[in-house]
């Protein structure tokens, strides 16, 4: 599903060059539900930029569902996150003058479905989240553990294989983290993988699978007890 | 203790913003202290002193309907008649009415029979009253006597015995006799006829005040039916019943004919209107140009301090003053206008350098530059001072809100 | 997309409706004033002559002063002789030629409540309303011996025509002319070049003639023209006839030329005409004539003057700041909304969807100003018509090429000044946005 080979990133400032991430390398499998935890400045986020194709590595080699995206075209990438990949924001990054109808229209708008297509896909995914009767209140009005179940219904309005969430409970008290996380489990039971960065390890424990990063490297990899499938090296 | 550092620094962040800005008041100071010159070169135009009492001048004009009209015998009936009206301070007849914008000119010389070299000068023939009806000021010499007043055809080639002209004129076509011509004649071209100078006006624009040739005009003692105005002042502040008055009584005294009037006033407007059209036109383009850059200034120091909001909190959690946020901003824009006046300084010499190329307008002198760069300096804090202001007022609790 | 950028725009701007208002208001002033000097230029330098430009000719010949030049830009004199121009008329190489003036005189009708009035009139030759494309309501021009011999025959303009006859057909009847009763032979249609190109002495812009009169009468009413008279030398002149062989020059001629041999064999007979006079004495300056279309005329004439132009230039540098303030201002706005932009991003959209997006959005703002900038040109003109008492009427106007011009250049301005901020929000990395607020 997601495969990253000695994948460098380094960023330059006028003087300095800081390497956020070195060698690093990782394979996830479909279906997975991997953690991703470490402390902070160890290159986490940059990981998540990454692998979401939001930046592109200094050197290595990333292939995603099979497909070397290195040499892709803006465009290109874009079309593939857009189609493949669905985020999750610790800060819900929901569009504030948009109602909640119309910030899940947003990734179906650069998809091009037609608007038949495009209302049936929200409404599901309001249904999902259980907010189909507020499709038309602005994020402004909701609790943020409803904000970031509607960043989950725009997320998956696009039927991504995979997702990508930065600290996604972060924000949110720990009744609705709960909830957050059962319905990204609920997610992930129906097929779509995830990668959940985060630095609460109860919830870390929770996913198949736990990877630790520390100074840009993958530095700790540990089977988590209850997934059947096997450790990758 | 200026904070220049911190200022420059977060400058150089905004660098395109703050350039933008610097941009428009440069452009906006080479614009404005260009159309400046031009307005005081105009103003100055308009506001020249013409010489005759523009201001309590009225004149009327008529067309006979019969053609065999006897025009003379209406002149002296009408004229006759308009002096005795009350209100009418004095009338005379004149070919050509001074700043209308229509008249007569030729070329004078010192020496008969000759064809090269002339000077051009305004010519007007008028009666006897001349000099009191257009409110002009005699400084030497004297008028016309009325038995020098003579009939002229414009087929014939009459020519007066005397003239009175005006100072101008007498300087130009003399300029060694220091001012003492009296007695002097002066000759037209290709002719050996003298014509003796009588008299000295101090002042008369002519019917073309923009022209090379305005101030310069010779008057002779003639009448002619060709073109003609009734010249009428007024006693000050009757002139418009004076206009009502005279123009009833022309019409009252032979129907026979189409009468026109017109004010002086109203002629000197039309002639000038498109010097003051450039006035008005420039100055509401200084007043637009200048409110436009004021807007973006607020516009973009408003944006800016939002921006820095949790910034500025910050700052006032570390104990800065009110004062001292105000004057952050102040600097931080006093910083961008002074480039945009360094800027605006050299576009306003090279914009002007183009104006005097190509379109013969007055060079820029160096304190209208600056006179224009002070003002917009002053705009510009002026438009920064009520968002730096309210900056001041940003509560240090915005340090610890979190979105 | 494009209705989806559209309504994103709109529902953007209603957002920040002062930043709005004000980049709203930026382009509309610059366009507001850009547009009335441009409106002004192009009304101006308008050849009503236009559809026969390859066919028509100013003719001017030069028998100024062995001293010096005429002073204007074609050092020639603008005008003809009298006696030249019945000379010229006499030839049958042109198609169709006019020798005109502008004269004048007191109009009225016998036994009607019509108040007598001074009527603005044209001197002309018969062939005026076929060069000049003059179109007849009633009747036609006058005869050939009309324009040889004192014949009282006269064409009204539409507009005369209805103050004294009330708009019927007046050809027939009769009306006095400077005291003299004229017959009327033929009323056109409205007829109001501007700038009139056939005469361009005494105001470009200024009416045209209300009455047409014939070529024929100049002995028998010893008529002095209402235009410009100049001459360079002192001639004796005791009488009318003298002033008729005079060298001052009063009248403007035209030709029409159909085919470049025309145009040559015109220019031979010129120049045959001017040796034949040089061996009577007169043209003492180096043979010199001049044939200039109706566009080179108008150019000639510098009839969109020194300031006209400066103001044009200064419209374009008033609109170029207004431009970079629109800049300035686009960009506070798109950049405070990078956040957006960022999610959007993350979301699938392309770099270049979001600048697309955000130029829609500069278009969509200069399309309000565009619109408000109508306004203000509108407001600018009849500014400009008052100032002008009334001598710019005919010019300061809009039509629906300057209207669409107008909110062309609204959009085009915008676009260019949405052009760098939207493709620097479009660069902007998402992922800074991203992370917490």
């Amino acid at each position: 599903m997601l495969k990253m080979q000695n994948i460098r990133k380094s960023y330059r400032s006028d003087t300095i060059e800081t390497h956020a991430l070195r060698d690093f390398s990782l394979e996830v499998k479909e279906g997975e539900f991997v953690s991703v935890t470490g402390p902070s400045g160890s290159g986490k986020t940059t990981f998540l930029n990454i692998a979401g194709l939001l930046e592109t590595p200094t050197g290595g080699q990333y292939l995603l569902d099979g497909q070397e995206v290195g040499g892709l075209s803006d465009r290109d990438r874009s079309h593939l996150r857009n189609e493949k990949i669905g985020f999750i924001f610790q800060g819900f990054n929901l569009i504030p003058d948009l109602n909640l109808f119309d910030n899940i229209d947003v990734p179906l708008r650069y998809r091009g479905f037609n608007a038949k297509e495009r209302r049936r896909r929200i409404e599901k995914s309001l249904e999902q989240v259980g907010l189909a009767a507020r499709a038309k209140h602005l994020p402004a009005q909701l609790s943020g553990g409803q904000q970031q179940r509607v960043a989950i219904a725009r997320a998956l309005a696009g039927e991504p294989r995979f997702l990508l969430a930065d600290e996604p409970t972060g924000n949110l008290d720990s009744l609705m983290a709960r909830q957050v996380m059962e319905l990204l489990e609920f997610v992930n039971e129906w097929g779509t993988t995830i990668i959940m960065v985060t630095h609460d390890p109860d919830l870390a424990r929770r996913a198949h699978r736990n990877i630790q990063i520390v100074d840009g490297q993958v530095s700790d990899l540990r089977q988590v007890a209850q997934h059947k499938q096997s450790a990758i090296a | 203790m200026l904070e220049l550092r911190p200022i420059l620094s977060a400058l150089w962040r905004h660098k395109v913003s703050a350039l933008l800005i610097a941009l428009q008041l440069g452009l906006t100071l080479a614009i404005v202290s260009n159309a400046l010159v031009v307005i005081s070169e105009r103003t100055e135009r308009i506001s020249r002193p013409t010489g005759v009492a523009e201001n309590e001048i009225v004149t009327f004009n008529f067309m006979a309907i019969p053609k065999d009209y006897d025009m003379y015998d209406a002149f002296r009936q009408d004229l006759d008649m308009i002096r005795a009206l009350p209100g009418v301070a004095s009338a005379t007849i004149s070919n050509h009415v001074p700043l209308s914008g229509s008249g007569s000119a030729s070329g004078f010389y010192t020496e008969p029979n000759k064809e090269t070299g002339a000077m051009g000068s305004n010519y007007y023939t008028v009666d006897e009253h001349f000099v009191d009806a257009l409110g002009m000021k005699l400084i030497a010499g004297r008028g016309f006597y009325p038995e020098e007043i003579m009939q002229i055809d414009p087929s014939s080639n009459d020519r007066p015995k005397v003239s009175v002209v005006t100072q101008k004129f007498a300087d130009d076509l003399f300029p060694e006799s220091d001012g003492n011509v009296l007695g002097k004649s002066f000759f037209l071209g290709g002719d050996d006829h003298p014509i003796e100078i009588v008299g000295i006006v101090e002042r008369n624009l002519g019917p073309w005040p923009n022209s090379s040739i305005a101030g310069r005009g010779a008057f002779y003692p003639a009448i002619t039916d060709r073109w003609f105005y009734y010249i009428v002042r007024a006693e000050p502040g009757q002139r418009d019943e004076v206009l009502k008055l005279v123009e009833e009584k022309l019409a009252e005294r032979d129907g026979n004919r189409v009468i026109n009037a017109n004010t002086m006033e109203e002629e000197k407007a039309q002639y000038f209107a498109g010097d003051n059209t450039m006035i008005k036109v420039l100055s509401g383009v200084i007043v637009l140009l200048t409110f436009i850059v004021a807007l973006g200034i607020v516009g973009l120091t408003v944006f800016w301090i939002t921006q820095r909001q949790k910034q500025i909190g910050v700052r006032r959690a570390l104990g800065a003053t009110r004062t001292a946020i105000s004057r952050y901003f102040l600097l931080e824009n006093l910083m961008i206008a002074a480039t945009g006046i360094a800027l605006g300084t050299a576009a306003a010499q090279i914009f002007n350098g183009f104006l005097v190329r190509e379109f013969d307008q007055p060079a820029l002198p160096v304190s209208v530059t600056v006179f224009c760069a002070l003002g917009l300096l002053a705009v510009s804090l002026a438009a920064a001072l009520v968002p730096a202001l309210r900056a001041a007022n940003i509560s240090p609790a915005m340090a610890t809100r979190s979105v | 997309m494009f209705g989806y950028y559209v309504s994103l725009a709109l529902r953007s701007l209603r957002r920040t409706p002062v930043l709005s208002a004000l980049m709203v208001a930026a382009i509309a002033v610059g366009v507001g004033a850009a547009m009335t000097t441009l409106t002004l230029n192009y009304m101006m330098s308008r050849n009503a002559l236009a559809e026969k430009d390859s066919v028509l000719y100013a003719v001017q010949l030069d028998g100024w002063d062995p001293h010096e030049a005429a002073d204007n830009p074609s050092e020639m004199p603008w005008q003809l002789t009298y006696q030249d121009s019945v000379n010229l008329l006499r030839s049958d190489i042109p198609s169709k030629q006019v020798a005109m003036h502008r004269w004048g005189g007191p109009i009225s009708l016998e036994n009607s409540d019509v108040r007598p009035f001074n009527a603005d009139s044209r001197v002309t030759s018969r062939d005026f309303f076929a060069l000049f494309d003059v179109p007849f309501l009633f009747g036609g021009t006058w005869s050939e011996e009309a324009d040889q011999s004192p014949i009282h025959q006269l064409v009204l303009t539409s507009e005369t025509n209805d103050k004294l006859f009330g708009g019927e057909n007046s050809v027939g009847r009769t009306v006095n002319f400077n005291g003299v009763p004229f017959t009327v032979v033929g009323v056109t249609e409205h007829w109001q070049p501007s700038p009139k190109v056939h005469d361009l002495n005494n105001g470009h812009f200024n009416k045209s003639a209300e009455v047409f009169l014939p070529f024929g009468l100049h002995r028998a009413f010893e008529i002095y023209p209402w235009g410009n008279t100049n001459g360079w030398k002192s001639e004796e002149i005791t009488s009318y006839e003298d002033r008729l062989n005079s060298d001052m020059v009063w009248l403007q001629y035209w030709v029409q030329l159909d085919s470049p041999k025309q145009v040559e064999a015109y220019r031979d007979f010129l120049t045959g005409y001017i040796r034949e006079q040089k061996e009577q004495g007169r043209f003492p300056r180096p043979l010199k004539i001049g044939l200039s279309k109706p566009s080179e005329w108008l150019l000639l004439n510098e009839v969109v003057d020194g300031d006209d132009r400066m103001l044009n230039w200064l419209s374009l540098a008033f609109l170029l700041v207004c431009l970079v303030n629109a800049v300035a201002l686009l960009l506070a706005k798109f950049l405070r909304k990078a956040p957006e932009a960022g999610v959007r991003r993350a979301l699938g959209a392309s770099r270049n969807a979001v600048f697309s997006q955000h130029l829609v959005e500069s278009a969509c703002v200069g399309l309000l100003g565009g619109l408000a900038g109508i306004l203000l040109t509108l407001a600018g003109l009849s500014l400009i018509r008052q100032l002008q008492m009334g001598y710019m009427d005919r010019v300061a106007s809009m039509d629906w090429t300057m209207m669409l011009a107008a909110i062309g250049l609204a959009v085009l301005s915008s676009l260019l000044a949405g052009f760098y901020p939207a493709w620097r929000i479009s660069r902007t990395n998402p992922s800074i946005y991203l992370k917490t607020q």
